[in-house]
């Protein structure tokens, strides 16, 4: 946990250890005991304020619409929409909360996915609870963490996409902001953001009827 | 026992199937060609010894008139009757040879013209249809087997992965707030529980391809190929040709099966760390390779469950699998060759 930041947010703190700025949490599983382990592990930290726990995406969005929060924690599959849904939701907010998808699962494919949801961290829920600690205070400071996409993988989900989306999956791949792969398309925004959701979805194999 | 006899008793007396004969049942044509025959040897002995005497030959001749005869009498036997008796031989010897792993076979010529014939027609229609159920309850119990394990793997991961997450998380908060002199002990159970949380996690992959659903047989065997480097000491290579057809579901589940049972039999057996998996087409089939460049199969090497899964599911889609050691090499190579539907290529 010794990198260096990116430009912090406003209330991001510095370090694992700078207990005066609170990060406010959001907690999203739709497992109860899970749920109640994850509430309980940020609580006992002093520099993290758990603002809500909820089960499904949509409430997620509900509240974080409601209430400012700077980390989202997310397990991916919900029932009802996933988690990946929920990160591009909270991407639109005017907060941009930081997302850290909390999964079961953190193949390559779910971090291609997570690289077009904007998520900026994917935790194994094999981690111990300090290294998850450590991962909501580096998403808080603004550090990206996805893990490294193989290429052979890459290449095979680049096949399923058409020219334009894999123009946008990679320049996404390579750490471009959405505006900026907006400006480069020479499309609107509104246009890439509809884009967006329909790659989001064939990088899951989710049918078409769960875009956006 | 008793009902079994019964049985039998009833097979024996059930008339054979009526397709309208029209030649001599095979038994009245052995007794009348026999008893034509033995007619004949009769008269031939009687007007040689008779007193009266019909011909005029010396006794040497007579004897050898007589040899000739019955000489005569036994080839035409026998070359009669062998050309009865030789399609139900050949049909026995196809009927032994038949099992399970080769039901495709047919006996050849089998037309209604004869006993024989009707016999070898029969067999063969027998055989279709052992052919068609076998292949239809096979393809049961592979669905069954594969919507059971669906159900177990989402059992393992909603219910038991995620009650040994909460379990971790619990323990994480505990191990930091524990005196020193136990912290060690919780710290070990701690790793305890995160390594069961990886088994349960690994065997759930294992037991459902979620990629294959969702993303489709090529992502699916990359995600396989990338699992294997990540999960396992050994580098497999993946090559996936680009003009795959859109291929049936069952297909696609079969090719993925396959490529994971012979890369996990790399993994335990071969002792090789490095396997190659292809799969490409031709124009009219479908050909999955996995290689490896360890020990090989052993000459004595008996078929186990994975081994006989695989040819079952093989079959289930009317691919052909070849496993065997590469010539001229060293390691074991499994092949799938699946025809491709003539709409599909």
């Amino acid at each position: 946990m010794t990198s260096v930041a990116a430009p912090p947010r406003a209330r991001s703190p510095e370090s694992c250890d700078d207990p005066i700025v609170r990060t406010r949490v959001l907690v999203v599983d739709d497992h109860a005991a899970v749920r109640a382990g994850l509430c309980q592990l940020l609580a006992d930290e002093a520099d993290f304020d758990v603002v809500a726990a909820v089960a499904t995406a949509e409430d997620g969005i509900e509240i974080a619409e409601r209430v400012p929060i700077d980390v989202a924690v997310i397990d991916y599959q919900l029932g009802g929409r996933n988690g990946l849904w929920l990160s591009r939701k909270l991407k639109r907010l005017p907060t941009r909360p930081a997302v850290l998808i909390y999964s079961a699962y953190t193949d390559g494919v779910l971090a291609a996915a997570a690289v077009v949801a904007e998520a900026d961290a994917i935790v194994s829920k094999g981690k111990v609870g300090a290294e998850l600690c450590c991962a909501v205070r580096g998403v808080a400071a603004g550090r990206r963490d996805l893990p490294r996409l193989p290429p052979r993988l890459a290449d095979s989900l680049r096949r399923r996409l058409d020219h334009e989306e894999q123009a946008i999956f990679g320049m996404l791949l390579a750490g471009l902001e959405p505006a900026e792969v907006a400006r480069t398309l020479g499309v609107s925004p509104a246009v890439l953001e509809s884009r967006l959701w329909e790659l989001l979805r064939r990088l899951e194999g989710l049918p078409a009827a769960a875009a956006a | 026992m008793s009902s079994f006899a019964d049985r039998r008793a009833t097979m024996t007396r059930r008339p054979t199937a009526e397709r309208g004969s029209r030649y001599l049942p095979l038994l009245h044509r052995i007794a009348g060609i026999n008893a034509l025959l033995v007619i004949a040897a009769v008269g031939v002995t009687i007007v040689v010894l008779a007193p009266g005497r019909i011909s005029a030959l010396a006794r040497s001749e007579e004897a050898v008139v007589v040899l000739a005869a019955v000489a005569l009498v036994v080839i035409a036997n026998v070359l009669l009757l062998r050309r009865v008796v030789g399609p139900v031989q050949a049909l026995t010897a196809l009927a032994r040879q038949v099992d399970y792993a080769n039901l495709g076979q047919r006996m050849p010529g089998a037309e209604p013209t004869s006993e024989a014939g009707e016999l070898a027609l029969t067999f063969n229609e027998m055989l279709t249809r052992i052919e068609t159920e076998r292949r239809e309850s096979t393809g049961r119990v592979l669905r069954a087997q594969e919507a059971e394990r669906l159900r177990i793997a989402q059992e393992l991961h909603d219910q038991v992965g995620q009650e040994l997450t909460a379990v971790l998380l619990g323990l994480s908060r505990v191990t930091a707030r524990v005196p020193a002199n136990v912290r060690e002990d919780a710290l070990s159970v701690q790793d305890a529980v995160r390594h069961s949380l990886e088994d349960v996690r690994r065997i759930a992959v294992e037991l459902r391809p979620e990629a294959l659903d969702d993303l489709g047989l090529a992502t699916a065997l990359a995600v396989l190929c990338e699992r294997f480097s990540a999960q396992l000491d050994l580098d497999v290579v993946g090559y996936v040709a680009h003009d795959l057809p859109p291929l049936p579901a069952e297909v696609e589940l079969v090719v993925y099966r396959v490529a994971q049972e012979a890369l996990t039999n790399v993994a335990r057996h071969s002792a090789s760390s490095r396997a190659e998996l292809t799969l490409t087409r031709t124009e009219a089939r479908l050909l999955l390779r996995v290689r490896d460049y360890g020990l090989g199969l052993p000459a004595d090497s008996v078929p186990g469950t994975g081994m006989r899964g695989m040819r079952e599911r093989a079959a289930l889609i009317g691919a052909r699998l070849a496993i065997g050691n590469r010539r001229g090499d060293s390691g074991c190579e499994v092949r799938l060759e699946v025809p491709l539907a003539p709409s599909t290529r």
